[in-house]
């Protein structure tokens, strides 16, 4: 086992990411500039390339893009007792578009335009990590 | 006027494809090398540039500067492009192009290739993760292979058009029919949709069969002026026209499937070389997976928008059809080490000397696809030399 990948916490432009996930909030930068909510973070906004930027709590809803579930533990052990794992791309209410799992997925209902709320899984010292959970 | 008018693929040639132990990468990339300059009918002391790409499973930098000191060349550019996909090998057309016109080349020698099996024994292949990127926001959450990737558009492909498992089986038993007819094919064995159908999941809906190979393997092309192919006597391709297309790194900032960089591509490179998917005699598709096909033949314009997957199945894409598709049998069938043996086979069915796939006369042939998850595009338009 050589552990799952961990984000980097002390990217500067991340890290206000990382810490409200460590408090269970999902916030995501908003452009002063043209007033875009954009992901993942970064120093300027990638609509106008303005570097004033505020922090803003999402809603926690959104609806699932796209999914797959994965069969197979690629490379090497690491995920070999997380399959099958679902990686789903999820569209916020608020416009952008993540990447998480979907936790405890009825696989024979779920489909692209379900309805999915955040929940945070603490993964180790300081690393929590968004992921999502279908509405019933 | 474009710089690509000037050029001519002189000669192409590819290695033994499938698990080769005890080959580097870069062996595999010299051995091809070296057989491409014959077939240009070319010897040592004429190659004066070198443009390669090391592969994905060990990234190396300078990696053009390590295969000149191999093959003992001391050309005055070694340059390394790497645009994902088809995309690195026709930059590096583009490359040649412009030293060749400010005087800085004559003839190039361009090599890829990679051991993509052999290189997990020696220890020393790529870490996972950092291959597809995203390692803070996706990593972390498993997206750590190329496939799972493919596989989030084959779904939403499949939720938005109705595209079947059963249609993207069409494509892997039509590549390995192709490859069939190749007698260097990493894999020949026909297979059935039954086959395909029974074959395991490997990131929903794409199974094992709808996933590329991997492969040990090297192939090379040279590249000089249309000037100096006349007066070497041997068949040649020229590029009609070049487009390309970059809209994304990790699939969670994709655009949704229309708004892809590979429509764009094609138009550009259709618009710039003057000719149609209609003119088209084959096309060579980068397939990483069996729905990067019914991706690749709806950007072409071959089909509607959507309706690749039915396309696939009314068994358009098999030699004898009016534009057959990756008749070397693709990275599904035929081997998978980077991905330039379309463009190679692309110059073969222009040089007629594909053999039993051989499109008779052929005239315009298309090399098109896409680097990372759908984030780079390229399209090249290629014709047969005088
Ligand atoms: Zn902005």
């Amino acid at each position: 086992m050589t552990g799952k990948p961990r984000p980097d916490l002390n990217d500067a432009a991340a890290a206000p990411y990382w810490e409200a996930a460590a408090r269970h909030e999902l916030m995501l930068p908003r452009c002063d500039g043209c007033g875009l909510v954009f992901f993942p973070p970064r120093e300027h906004c990638p609509g106008c390339w303005n570097g004033d930027l505020s922090w803003q709590p999402m809603s926690g809803g959104g609806k699932v893009w796209t999914f797959t579930e994965v069969h197979v533990a690629f490379y090497d052990d690491t995920w070999a007792e997380d399959v099958p794992y679902v990686v789903a791309v999820i569209e916020l209410d608020e416009g952008p578009r993540l990447l998480a799992n979907i936790v405890e997925p009825d696989m024979d209902r779920l489909s692209i335009g379900d309805r999915v709320e955040v929940v945070f899984e603490d993964r180790s010292e300081g690393v929590s990590l968004p992921m999502f959970r279908a509405i019933k | 006027m474009s710089v690509l008018d000037g050029i001519a693929i002189v000669g192409v040639a590819e290695t033994a494809i499938g698990k080769l132990p005890g080959r580097s990468a870069i062996s595999l990339q010299a051995e091809a090398g070296v057989a491409a300059v014959a077939a240009a009918g070319l010897a040592k002391d004429d190659i004066d540039g070198v443009f390669s790409f090391s592969g994905y499973s060990q990234a190396m930098m300078l990696h053009a500067a390590r295969v000149a000191e191999h093959l003992g060349l001391r050309p005055e550019l070694a340059v390394v492009t790497d645009v994902g996909g088809p995309g690195t090998h026709h930059a590096a057309l583009l490359n040649v192009a412009a030293a060749i016109d400010a005087g800085m080349c004559t003839a190039a020698l361009c090599t890829y290739g990679e051991n993509g099996i052999s290189i997990r024994r020696s220890g020393r292949g790529r870490a996972p993760g950092t291959l597809t990127g995203g390692e803070d926001f996706e990593a972390p959450y498993g997206q750590i292979a190329m496939i799972s990737g493919y596989a989030l558009f084959a779904q939403r492909h499949m939720h938005l058009h109705g595209t079947t498992s059963e249609q993207l089986g069409a494509v892997a038993v039509t590549s390995r029919y192709h490859a069939s007819l190749n007698d260097n094919a990493h894999k020949r064995e026909p297979i059935t949709l039954a086959d395909h159908q029974a074959s395991p999941m490997i990131s929903s809906p794409l199974r094992r069969l709808d996933c590329s190979l991997i492969s040990d393997a090297g192939g090379a092309f040279v590249v000089t002026s249309v000037e100096r192919a006349r007066s070497l006597g041997v068949p040649y391709a020229r590029v009609l026209g070049y487009g390309a297309a970059t809209t994304h790194h990790v699939p969670s900032q994709a655009p949704d499937l229309h708004e892809l960089g590979g429509p764009l591509a094609a138009t550009r490179a259709f618009e710039r070389s003057g000719m149609t998917a209609a003119d088209v005699d084959a096309v060579y598709i980068h397939d990483a997976c069996t729905f990067s096909v019914v991706a690749g033949v709806e950007a072409l314009g071959l089909c509607g928008e959507g309706e690749g997957g039915p396309y696939a199945e009314s068994g358009a894409l098999a030699l004898g059809s009016k534009c057959p598709v990756n008749l070397h049998g693709g990275m599904l069938s035929h081997g998978h080490a980077g991905g330039v043996f379309h463009l190679l086979d692309a110059v073969r069915q222009l040089q007629g000397t594909a053999g039993q796939r051989q499109v008779d006369g052929a005239e315009v042939v298309v090399a098109h696809g896409n680097g990372g998850v759908f984030s780079t595009f390229s399209t090249m338009v290629l014709g047969r030399g005088g």
